[in-house]
């Protein structure tokens, strides 16, 4: 066991620590619609040009070709600095799991001409997994696709799709093999979002935000060249897409919680209680912070002892959804803590994350422990993948 | 950057496991055998030299650090090992005189825990013990028990002993320094993540065996799930363990801090699935006969040695932490 970091990770480190000490934009990123996304864009391209997008990803593909271990590292310096962060914006699909399932699975021609685009932020991307009646039971999906000639003409609707109404292309998963079922008879297609057929209705959130939406699709006609994997043999695609998801994806908001918990100290320490002391004086609130910077510090160590083991393998291991589980569990666990701290501030929202990011996170925190896969299906993972308990299904 | 047992270190961890199953098997708290180590095992282990892994070479140790300490104590608790192990490890480093030091190695005197309780103090573990050994935050102290009286008391844990000592007599030797109470931390968070692990598993092989309505228990969500959650559990406490063995091992300046999280999360995971494993075997989760009980009465003392919840979370509160 060793905890040191080599010395080309601390110069990594240093190196973008000066580099985003002197780039990182004077202004905070708008709170939603067209703006917040041209913001990611623009925040993207420049980390393109300055050689700064795709860490870990493969040099052959326009990234910088560094370890995974470096990835984290770069994660730790953008929260530090407070840079635009990887998992609050319109590029994360793209970054985190789109361009990934494109490197393992697509074809020569998909990635030249996909992959630039991801990393200069050119394109940003969506995933249309979900459906009304297909979100924990994905191979229950409807969504269809008829193959006519050099077409694939698609029917159906996705629900949840995040951000859809910002993105240039979709993971698009529908069944093209009509008598098929469940996992059989599925097709993973880089969907152009700009296909005529195609209508995007936002889903109003509880956070007062419109970042999801319902996607109808009416004899929508898709080239077979969109076909990323095989045809019929979609779940494949699907499954690598998830393994991306829940092994990478949340890496950033783990990091991030460490440092959320720093902030909640400070705020303890200038609110006051009924009785006119600092609430950090307050054993049970002191007790249930430290009890939750515990819970954090682990989560930073599974974090560095997961990447190491796969910088090592090659390999993300099964060990993605337990790590989801802690994240989601101590995120709610901190934000409830947080709305009593925060007093009657907590009562007051407009639904711009900006103006009141504790309350925001907070109601954010059911969404963190639904989406992606929700905490009962990581427990089911949990048990099936790394206990080996009789299966429930 | 590497966060999991590898090279050397894989092979004192399976060493020790052998040994340790071999020498000290949880069975045998069912066979009749005592708490505590023994004279006979004491003098066993000594010759294996498993007292000496963190001590330096000089010393007549094997100058190993406490990453092997921690692998060495993982499989203590796996077998509900008793704690007079780990304080026969301390007092080894808790002596400058070279006899003393060479009889402790060597498992030929034993030494017992003293925690102060009131205005006395309790002694844990070794009932025949020659020394007691206090260790606080700065420093520990070898007293003689030659004189002192013991007062035995009946214990809940059957792995040590327990008794009441008001006058633990004369110190003979004591040593300032954080180091031992580091290392005791290690220890004792490694034995709770040894127990933890050890209740997981035997749930975790039962609800594959235990059938109810036609199906295995480990087919029901509800005995899934809370298996997945010690999982989780167990994960973060072996995570934030090997880090903090490490940082201590490095030399690292927020090494305490990462000490007081390892033994806050080893309480907790312990504490969690000694519970869970007991309610999920059913019945015969709470007979005589079976390890559950035995797993979950230990995690109770050892959660209170070296960092109660309480005191831990008061240190870490403020602990400014390194990258
Ligand atoms: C804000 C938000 C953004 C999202 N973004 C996207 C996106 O961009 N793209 C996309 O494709 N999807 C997205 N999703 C969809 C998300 O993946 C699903 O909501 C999630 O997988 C749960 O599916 P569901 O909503 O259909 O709930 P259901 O599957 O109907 O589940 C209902 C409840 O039953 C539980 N449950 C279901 N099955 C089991 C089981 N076998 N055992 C135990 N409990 C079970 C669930 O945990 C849940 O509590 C998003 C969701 C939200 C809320």
């Amino acid at each position: 066991m060793d905890l040191r970091f080599s010395d080309e990770d601390l110069d990594f480190r240093a190196r973008a620590r000066d580099w985003l000490a002197a780039n990182v934009p004077g202004t905070p990123r708008p709170a939603g619609g067209h703006a917040a996304s041209q913001f990611d864009r623009d925040w993207q391209k420049k980390l393109y040009e300055h050689g700064w997008a795709g860490v870990a990803w493969p040099k052959d593909f326009g990234g910088m070709g560094l370890s995974g271990l470096q990835q984290v590292i770069w994660y730790e310096e953008l929260s530090r600095a407070h840079a635009p962060a990887a998992h609050i914006s319109t590029t994360y699909v793209a970054q985190m799991h789109a361009g990934p399932t494109i490197i393992a699975r697509g074809t020569e021609e998909q990635k030249a001409y996909h992959l630039p685009r991801i990393l200069s932020g050119e394109a940003l991307w969506c995933q249309g997994f979900s459906e009304p009646n297909a979100g924990s039971d994905l191979a229950a999906l409807r969504t269809s696709g008829r193959v006519e000639g050099d077409h694939i003409v698609v029917n159906g609707a996705k629900m949840w799709t995040t951000d859809a109404m910002h993105a240039d292309w979709m993971e698009l998963l529908i069944r093209t093999d009509p008598a098929s079922q469940r996992h059989k008879g599925l097709t993973w297609l880089a969907f152009d979002m700009k296909t005529p057929g195609i209508d995007i209705k936002p889903i109003r959130t509880m956070l007062l935000d419109e970042h999801v939406n319902m996607v109808f699709f009416d004899e929508v006609r898709v080239p077979l060249s969109a076909v990323v994997g095989q045809l019929h043999g979609g779940w494949s695609t699907a499954m690598a897409t998830l393994s991306f998801e829940r092994g990478l994806g949340f890496i950033a908001d783990q990091l991030e919680l460490f440092e959320k918990v720093g902030r909640a100290v400070r705020l303890a320490g200038e609110m006051r209680g009924p009785d006119g002391l600092p609430l950090i004086e307050d054993v049970e609130v002191a007790r249930k912070l430290a009890a939750i910077k515990a819970e954090t510090m682990a989560i930073r160590a599974m974090t560095l002892a997961d990447i190491a083991e796969t910088d090592r393998t090659g390999m993300p291991g099964p060990k993605g959804s337990m790590m989801k589980l802690k994240v989601t569990a101590t995120h709610k666990a901190l934000t409830r803590l947080v709305s009593d701290i925060l007093g009657w501030q907590f009562f007051e929202f407009d639904g711009n994350r900006d103006n009141n990011p504790w309350t925001h996170d907070f109601l954010w925190s059911w969404v963190f422990s639904i989406a992606g896969g929700s905490s009962e299906i990581q427990r089911e993972i949990t048990a099936d993948r790394v206990l080996e308990l009789p299966r429930s299904r | 950057m590497y966060l999991a047992p590898e090279g050397e270190e894989l092979e004192i961890a399976a060493a020790a496991a052998d040994f340790i199953a071999d020498a000290l098997p949880i069975e045998r708290l069912h066979q009749g055998a005592g708490p505590d180590m023994g004279a006979e095992l004491r003098a066993s282990l000594g010759e294996m030299g498993w007292f000496a892994l963190a001590l330096p070479e000089g010393d007549g140790g094997s100058g190993l650090s406490a990453v092997e300490h921690a692998l060495f104590f993982r499989e203590v608790g796996r077998q509900c090992g008793p704690l007079d192990i780990l304080v026969q490890a301390l007092a080894c480093l808790s002596t400058y005189d070279g006899g003393l030091r060479a009889a402790l190695i060597a498992g030929e005197q034993g030494a017992a825990l003293l925690v102060p309780d009131g205005m006395g103090h309790r002694l844990i573990g070794a009932a025949d013990a020659r020394y007691g050994l206090a260790v606080m935050h700065q420093g520990a102290a070898l007293h003689d028990l030659a004189v002192a009286k013991i007062e035995p008391r009946p214990a809940l844990d059957p792995a040590n002993s327990l008794a009441i000592v008001n006058d633990p007599g004369p110190v003979i030797d004591s040593i300032e320094g954080a180091y031992i109470w580091q290392l005791g931390q290690v220890g004792v968070a490694a034995m709770l993540l040894g127990l933890a692990e050890a209740a997981l598993d035997a749930i975790v092989e039962y609800a594959k065996v235990r059938e109810t309505f036609g199906k295995p228990i480990g087919a029901w969500q509800a005995v899934r799930h809370a298996c997945a959650d010690m999982a989780v559990s167990n994960e973060g406490a072996r995570a934030q363990l090997w880090y903090a063995a490490t940082a201590l091992k490095e030399g690292r300046g927020d090494a305490q801090a990462h000490l007081d999280a390892a033994k806050h999360l080893a309480n907790e995971a312990a504490l969690f699935a000694t519970d869970a494993t007991i309610q999920l075997h059913g019945g015969i989760g709470v007979t005589d006969e079976h390890n559950a009980h035995l797993l979950m009465k230990h995690a109770a003392l050892l959660a209170r040695l070296f960092g109660g919840r309480n005191e831990l979370l008061a240190s870490l509160l403020h602990a400014e932490l390194e990258d």
